[in-house]
């Protein structure tokens, strides 16, 4: 290996990290580590001058190391490649350390910044020294693509990759296509049916040519890696099988079950219902009590297992629309009914849905406000059935005043929450899930329909709680990078992955079970484990179970990471207890 | 016995010990009738455990007089420190031999305690003593004879690279023999030897390699169990019947002597090449290997090591990351 010369570069990130760091002493603080040819600090690294200085260093001075101390390497890390790149550099050449997001953005005291800004880029100068070339490589896409779920959201994302000509499996584990919507009757804030769009997508799905629909199947077992997945179909044979190059999530979410909240009584009250039953009351084209009579008093629960710490603490987002869209039916198929909201906030962004909202509230509904957080309405049976079935007392906070209200039909906006099985979806497709069980995006504002898993992307309400609309551009946004993805026909795979060095290893084969890729084998032959570096994802965790030191893991070597600790540990100045040695 | 022959002179070769127990010394009278094709190529200057050559001869030798110095055994107190320094000075090469030299050994794990520590089990507390006076060794005593002295006693126990530079090691609790004259022969005949600073009379593969018991990749562990209380079949794995073997984490060489024995490995020949923690690696491949979800679980199952930092740490303390026990 040719000596180390390398250039540090910090960054002031304007002043985001200057006003807090002594950026001119950490550089000057690096100057004095081995193999630190120049140590430079410039306003903003990333912007196009701040790269062309990199470049230019790296020309005029044959710098073949790079120290960027910045912001976050999940920021910024494959910019600065790409300038190593543009230098002529091996892009895996650069490390970064991150004085802003784990300094800048913590801490105050300008002292104590800057030395802990100091211990974080010497460890990344000293882990530097020991990074190696490595080689990018690329894999061929197959162009079948697997959609879990078929809701709204999967039926959109099919439609569209196949009607561009691309083979899809549309996997659903219930008996029919179709998910929520399937179950409801008109949609807000048009009032246009959603039957009508539901069913029209459904049955273009079952007649398209490039459609495989697999209903009652589940996503289990799939193994492989960015375009090249396979799942096994054990139920048409033992060998049968799908292979796919992407996967798009749209699970979706299922109702919350509100028995547990025992304010509402739900369950042994007859005439509690949940808003997915009331839609199905809707669709028969007959409201009506448990007896069969007309209600005259209806109150609608907002918020019911939302925003409350008890349950979700999330809101569910299209549960207030939703009620206003009921209290409008119910207004033009009762027109006599007394109808009342109870409500803790009333959420109606987008489009035209503050427009329902003013509406609503001109066809003679009672809004009543409570506090979701202290009291719940209680609802409870009307001790005289002649004038209603139930009685509700609800503390309406704009009045101050405890109000009882009479109802005979009680309608709950459930929350949406996370199926139960979500966590095996998440663990055989390989992406992780938020506290609430939605699945993780990869960016939350840059790359809402992509996963850190390549080849895997989410798309509705598995990602979280949104309407129809939201739901299929996320479908169409998901389908656009399938389909971009299989038009580039490759796509770059992971470099840092792990190998084995055969002189070490011993076959004790404990690197075999930890790997949650499945990518080693072992060589009876030579009785050696050999990784599969196209499955590899990098993770590591083989290194750190060999106990040989045989596999290592690229840019994560044992080497990497201790030097980057002996750096960091080599700017404290440690009250060192003189040794007998030294007496 | 002059010969006629124009003959390589024979090379100087001195065998000294620092805190050892002995066995590296036997160790290297145990080559038998090989010791004659060794004082065939090499005289010995300097072994105490069988020659009556003083401290003050060694001094008077000129630097670098003896041509290779096998040392055995820690670094504890002064004098071992001493000698080290003194046998650095006058060697051409100095070999750390066997486990207490290479990475402080048995002694080493006296750095789970102190100076303080030891003195106190030794002559206060320990069942057999009755020292009401808490008397203590003095560096110096003045007898009538004169002053007498005894050597400093160290907090630490070091590996003898940690006093001295050391050109090669040959680990084991003690060396196999046959890897020594594998050695010796290849210095004593001027063979091309690898580049300082490396391990000799050692593989680089570890005991599994040579290991003839069956393994596979199911090793998970629900109950560490110790050799007694297993019935052995003889045939499979120890670590796949619960029973913690460091062969995986330590280097063949020894002719895996303690598996053949039905006896797990104790690690004795050392880590393999660029592992600078030999106890935690083995610790961390461990942790892969418990078979439970619960931590409540794991740690009970965990619980279940008896002598933990012993068994992981039996001969390689003082040359490891954590080197000691902070107290
Ligand atoms: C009562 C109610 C009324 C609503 N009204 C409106 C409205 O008027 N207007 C509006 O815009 N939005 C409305 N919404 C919101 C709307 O329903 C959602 O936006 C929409 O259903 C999201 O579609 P999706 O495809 O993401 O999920 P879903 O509709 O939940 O579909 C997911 C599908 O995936 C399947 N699935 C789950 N797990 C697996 C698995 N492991 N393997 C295979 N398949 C699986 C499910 O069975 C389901 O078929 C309403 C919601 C409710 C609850
Ligand atoms: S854990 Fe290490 S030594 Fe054991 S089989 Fe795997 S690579 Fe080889
Ligand atoms: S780094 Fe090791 S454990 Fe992780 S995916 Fe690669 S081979 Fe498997
Ligand atoms: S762990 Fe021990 S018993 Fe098992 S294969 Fe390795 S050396 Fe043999």
């Amino acid at each position: 290996m040719e000596e180390p010369r390398i250039g540090v570069y910090v960054c002031w990130c304007g002043t985001n990290i200057e006003k807090v760091v002594d950026v001119a002493e950490v550089a000057k603080a690096m100057e004095k580590l081995p193999n630190v040819v120049l140590s430079k600090n410039y306003k903003y690294m990333c912007s196009d001058p701040g790269q062309d200085l990199i470049i230019k260093d790296i020309k005029e001075n044959n710098l073949n190391r790079i120290v960027v101390s910045a912001c976050s390497p999940r920021i910024h890390e494959l910019t600065f490649r790409k300038t190593l790149e543009k230098a002529g550099l091996n892009p895996y050449l650069l490390q970064m350390a991150n004085i802003r997001e784990h300094v800048s953005w913590v801490h105050d005291d300008k002292k104590a910044a800057t030395d802990k800004a100091k211990s974080l880029v010497a460890a990344a100068v000293t882990r530097v020294n020991h990074h190696e070339e490595l080689q990018k490589r690329t894999v061929d896409i197959n162009p079948a693509t697997l959609i879990i779920g078929g809701g709204i959201a999967g039926l959109t994302a099919a439609l569209e990759i196949a009607d561009a000509g691309k083979k899809v499996f549309l996997l659903e584990k219930t008996n029919h296509l179709g998910g929520v919507v399937a179950g409801i009757d008109q949609s807000f804030p048009y009032f246009d049916s959603a039957q009508q769009i539901i069913q029209q997508f459904i049955k273009r799905i079952k007649q398209h040519e490039n459609v495989e629909v697999l209903l009652n199947t589940k996503a289990e077992n799939i193994t492989g890696y960015v375009g090249n997945f396979k799942m096994p179909l054990p139920m048409l044979g033992i060998d049968a099988e799908l292979e796919f190059g992407n996967i798009i999530v749209a699970t979706g979410l299922k109702p919350y079950d509100p028995s547990a909240i025992r304010e509402y009584g739900y369950g042994y009250l007859p005439n509690v219902i949940t808003s997915l039953e009331f839609e199905k009351m809707l669709m028969s084209g007959k409201i009506e009590t448990k007896d069969g009579k007309t209600p005259e008093d209806i109150l609608i629960i907002h918020c019911v297992g939302s925003r409350n710490k008890n349950c979700h603490e999330y809101c569910s987002r299209t549960c207030c629309m939703t009620a206003l869209k009921f209290a409008t039916q119910l207004r033009s198929a009762l027109p006599k009914a007394n109808i009342y909201q109870a409500y803790a906030d009333m959420r109606s962004f987008g489009k035209d849905c503050e427009e329902l909202y003013l509406k609503a509230s001109q066809k003679d509904i009672m809004f009543l406000m409570y506090d979701q957080q202290k009291y719940l309405p209680e609802i409870r049976r009307a001790p005289n059935r002649e004038k209603c079935e139930m009685l509700v007392e609800i503390e309406e906070i704009l009045s101050g005043d405890m109000v009882e209200v009479p109802a005979d039909l009680v309608i709950l906006m459930t929350a949406m929450e996370a199926h139960e099985d979500v966590k095996d979806v998440a663990r055989t497709v390989g992406v992780s899930l938020c506290g609430n069980d939605f699945f993780i995006e990869r960016h939350p504002k840059l790359d809402p329909v992509a996963t850190t898993t390549d080849g895997v992307f989410i798309a509705g309400t598995c990602q979280a709680p949104k309407d129809i609309p939201d739901s299929v551009a996320q479908a169409k946004a998901a389908a656009a990078r399938v389909l971009s993805s299989i038009d580039v026909g490759q796509v770059e795979i992971e470099v840092t992955t792990a190998f084995t060095n055969e002189d070490l290893c011993c076959g004790c084969q404990t690197c075999i079970s930890v790997c949650p890729y499945k990518a080693i084998g072992f060589n009876e032959e030579n009785r050696v484990s050999v990784v599969n570096e196209i499955l590899c994802k990098g993770c590591g965790t083989c290194s750190s179970a060999c106990p040989t030191g045989a596999i290592r893991t690229r840019h994560f070597t044992d080497k990497q990471i201790m030097s980057q600790i002996e750096g960091m540990l080599s700017m404290t100045k440690r009250k060192s207890k003189k040794t007998e040695l030294e007496v | 016995m002059e010969n006629s022959e124009k003959k390589k002179p024979k090379l100087k070769m001195a065998v000294y010990w620092g805190a050892a127990c002995g066995g590296c010394c036997v160790s290297v009278l145990d080559v038998h009738e090989k010791l004659f094709d060794i004082t065939e190529l090499a005289d010995l200057v300097f072994w105490p455990i069988a020659l009556d050559v003083k401290y003050d001869d060694v001094r008077a030798m000129p630097n670098g007089y003896i041509d290779v110095t096998l040392f055995n055994g820690a670094i504890r107190n002064s004098e071992n420190q001493y000698m080290a320094m003194l046998l650095r000075e006058k060697s051409k090469i100095l070999v750390a031999y066997g486990s207490c030299a290479h990475l402080g050994g048995i002694p080493g794990l006296a750095n789970f305690t102190n100076r303080d520590g030891i003195f106190e089990r030794v002559y206060d507390t320990s069942e057999s003593t009755v020292n009401p006076e808490k008397t203590r060794p003095q560096l110096k005593t003045q007898v009538p004879e004169g002053e007498l002295h005894l050597p400093y006693f160290f907090d630490d126990v070091l590996a003898l690279d940690q006093v001295v530079c050391v050109d090669y090691y040959v680990p084991g609790c003690p060396p196999q023999t046959e890897r020594l004259v594998e050695v010796f022969m290849a210095i004593a005949t001027g063979a091309t030897l690898p580049s300082k600073k490396t391990v000799l009379g050692a593989w680089d593969k570890t005991q599994c390699d040579e290991c003839i018991r069956t393994k596979t990749d199911k090793k998970t562990i629900k109950e560490f169990r110790r050799p007694y209380e297993i019935e052995d079949d003889g045939e499979t794995c120890f670590l796949e019947q619960g029973v913690i073997c460091m062969g995986p984490a330590t280097r063949g060489g020894c002719g895996y002597r303690c598996i053949k024995g039905n006896a797990p490995c104790k690690g004795c020949y050392g880590p393999s090449p660029d592992i600078s923690d030999p106890g935690a690696k083995m610790i961390s491949s461990i942790g892969t290997m418990i078979d439970s979800n619960d931590p409540v679980e794991i740690s009970e199952i965990v619980d279940q090591v008896a002598d933990p930092a012993g068994t992981f740490y039996r001969f390689s303390l003082p040359g490891s990351i954590i080197r000691r026990k902070i107290l």
